[in-house]
């Protein structure tokens, strides 16, 4: 049987499988070997579905009820299956970073996924699935890899922190930020040195002190480490975790906390001062419909401020001139302009960004280094 | 009249009996859970067996999963042989994964001098890190249980810390993880790489070892009547060291060919629980060896099916309960199988 230009056997064999039980469907699926390297003819293999004949999956790094960044990618599904009502989505919570991330993937091709869209940087974890996938489209957030049926997308979320640094370089009276970091990784390094870099702007003395607690989702660690920052001095806790815990700690302690993912005064109205929101819903249902429509293709997306990531309302207890100083800036970066520009030393000392120059964006997503005052990162 | 007694030996064949009475029974009760929940059980476990052992790639998935724990599980049947507890089977592998990646990073040269030069780090890095209990246990009679355990924390920061320091992958900023090994264990059935019949090998000849050697058969005499044995003249504080050096060494082949095999990186938290799923393995095989083979077999099972049944919308959580409720279920199994019906008093007769 010529394949060619009809598209691939597993394309076929789900033609062959459709009305039948899920079970049925399945067996095509897997018996077909889409999980085989399958010679992919570029334009055929990735071609339109229809919406009931969709399955995207999504592979979580915590529960989805984490109150934060699972949340936040939860969220986005329900928007999906909102504006696609015929279409199906699984998901998987707490993924971890092993071998078990590969076949929990494996798994979701193996039962018919067209797209599989992993809400963490899974690396090569998912490279390798994607790689014996040709049918399959694959999405990884905070990933690095693009190949032709593999992307990334990711939140531009150092603007909002710089915007929030402000504030914090404002309402510190210790001069010292207590950042709760999780890996030491580009995506975590921007996120502090934005933070500190903010505040430096407004109150050149603040230092950062970050703790990597080695895991996104783990509410003892961070408490723990918040206690400690808290105990050291930091008056201004600022984090990257996928949950809400520190902020109950600088609510206990009487000192403030910046958040990310959601807003979520709730559990520190006191300390609350903002939060770097997400919103991955546009994102997801663009994506979603090209590659219904056959038009998706591997690359990598950075979803800029106000079209995904922004500030939260400011906090009841930010004092409105600190508001309107930190707002000014979000107002000039929501017109094009970037404030990570020249100079900027690292923690060493040395000159990294020469005065003049400004990071792109693709510079800040691979940032491996601390800036001046940073330490604890690596 | 008959009645039930309990005898001190178990005949494999009603132990098998009663395991697969206790796996249907567990069956059961998970099908009437789920059911109860609002889910077609039939349709999951009709899922669950196709995506195991039903396809292609549930067999390659199961043969991966098997790969460790058949050498974890035989690290601690090894210490079993002797009377003791080797808990520290996660810790080894990641001093196995330590020792591998430290070569297949920094060493150059043709992956047929590279490999086994990894695997024979990694082996002498896991013995390495069995070395302090073993001295403690056999010549000051410090609880192995303790120390082996608690070395588990310290290896698993040891990986943290290389994964996000000294070794870390600057040029991808993958997280907690060295660079990708240039060098790997070559597959021979779609993802199954050799490291799945070596390890099966290795547990074969170390069965071969204790069963048909005089080293066995005082290893063994050791951990039955350690009384008996210290009498014969069987030097048992050499027995103790040799006995958990090897042990060590096999969980930290298991991490060897996780690290060399299946992920290619070294990275914080990929031991994924083997060590401590060798215990369960353990257990299940009942001492023996070669039990270890098919006990592997079902925890990689479960496992698996955990796997298949979370992408059903099952939590993590569901799953292992169903794998403890298994468990459990086979610990009564395994008691169950000591009690033979025997004839009334003054039959004289069994009747079964």
């Amino acid at each position: 049987m010529n394949l060619e230009g009809i598209g691939t056997r597993a394309h076929l064999e789900q033609l062959k499988f459709k009305g039948q039980g899920r079970r049925a469907f399945l067996g095509g699926a897997a018996a077909s070997g889409i999980i085989r390297p399958v010679a992919a003819h570029a334009g055929t293999s990735l071609g339109p579905i229809r919406e009931e004949d969709a399955l995207i999956a999504f592979g979580h790094t915590g529960p989805i009820t984490d109150g934060g960044w699972s949340t936040a990618h939860d969220l986005g599904v329900k928007a999906v299956r909102k504006a696609f009502p015929r279409l199906k989505t699984i998901y998987v919570e707490s993924i971890p970073y092993s071998a078990d991330a590969t076949r929990i993937f494996r798994q979701f091709v193996a039962e018919g996924a067209q797209m599989v869209i992993a809400t963490s940087n899974y690396g090569d974890f998912i490279r390798d699935v994607a790689d014996r996938a040709p049918d399959v489209a694959f999405l990884e957030c905070d990933g690095h890899s693009v190949t032709r049926n593999l992307g990334w997308y990711y939140i531009t979320h150092w603007y909002p922190s710089y915007v929030i640094g402000i504030a914090a370089g404002l309402m510190t009276k210790t001069n010292r930020l207590g950042y709760i970091g999780t890996f030491p990784i580009p995506s975590v390094y921007a996120s502090a040195n934005a933070t500190l870099l903010g505040a430096q702007s407004v109150n050149p003395d603040c230092t950062m002190q970050a703790v990597a607690i080695n895991s996104w989702f783990d509410p003892q660690a961070a408490t723990q480490a918040a206690f400690a920052l808290a105990d050291s001095g930091c008056d201004f806790l600022c984090g990257i975790t996928d949950e809400p815990a520190y902020l109950r700690v600088a609510e206990q302690r009487g000192i403030k906390a910046a958040m990310w993912n959601l807003g979520m005064r709730d559990f520190g109205p006191k300390a609350y001062v903002s939060s770097v929101v997400l919103d991955f819903a546009p994102f997801y249902i663009e994506q979603v419909r090209a590659r219904l429509e056959g038009r998706w293709s591997g690359a990598g997306h950075f979803l800029k401020t106000s079209m995904g990531v922004d500030r939260d309302p400011w906090g009841d207890t930010v004092p409105p001139e600190v508001a309107a100083r930190a707002d000014m800036m979000r107002d000039r970066i929501l017109a094009g302009y970037s404030p990570f520009r020249g100079p900027i030393y690292d923690n060493a000392g040395k000159l990294r960004v020469p005065e003049g120059v400004v990071m792109s964006d693709d510079q800040i997503y691979q940032w491996d280094w601390g800036v001046r005052g940073m330490r604890g990162l690596g | 009249m008959t009645r039930f007694q309990r005898f001190p030996v178990a005949p494999t064949g009603l132990v098998l009996f009663w395991r697969a009475a206790a796996i249907a029974v567990a069956g059961v009760i998970v099908a009437c859970a789920l059911a109860l929940s609002g889910r077609n059980p039939f349709e999951l476990a009709g899922l669950v067996i196709h995506s195991t052992v039903g396809s292609r790639f549930g067999l390659e998935d199961l043969a991966l999963f098997m790969t460790p724990l058949v050498l974890t599980g035989a690290a601690v049947t090894l210490t079993r042989c002797i009377g003791l507890w080797n808990i520290g089977g996660e810790g080894q592998f990641y001093l196995g994964a330590v020792g591998a990646a430290g070569v297949g990073l920094y060493v150059s040269g043709p992956p047929i001098l590279i490999l086994p030069l990894m695997a024979v780090a990694a082996m002498v890095c896991g013995a390495l890190w069995i070395l302090v209990p073993a001295l403690a246990r056999a010549w000051i009679n410090v609880n192995e249980i303790i120390t082996t355990l608690l070395l588990n924390f310290v290896a698993g920061f040891l990986v943290y810390w290389l994964a996000t320091g000294p070794w870390r992958d600057r040029v991808t900023g993958a997280l907690v993880s060295t660079g990708r090994l240039p060098v790997a264990i070559p597959e021979m059935w779609g993802a199954v790489h050799y490291g799945f019949p070596v390890s099966l090998l290795v547990v074969c000849a170390l069965a071969g070892l204790l069963r048909r050697t005089v080293w066995g058969y005082e290893v063994r005499i050791s951990g039955a009547n350690p009384g008996a044995a210290r009498y014969a003249g069987i030097p048992m504080r050499w027995r103790i060291i040799v006995v958990m050096l090897i042990s060590g060494a096999l969980a930290a082949l298991a991490g060897m060919f996780e690290v060399a095999g299946t992920v290619h990186r070294m990275q914080g938290g990929m031991a994924n629980n083997f060590g401590y799923l060798g215990i369960v393995v353990a257990v299940l095989a009942r001492g023996s060896c070669m039990a270890v083979i098919p006990a592997a077999l079902l925890v990689a099972f479960i496992l698996d099916a955990g796997i298949v049944l979370q992408t059903q919308q099952l939590a993590a959580t569901t799953v292992l309960a169903i794998t403890g409720l298994v468990l459990l279920l086979i610990a009564i199994a395994d008691e169950l199988a000591h009690y033979r019906p025997v004839g009334g008093i003054g039959q004289g007769k069994a009747s079964a």
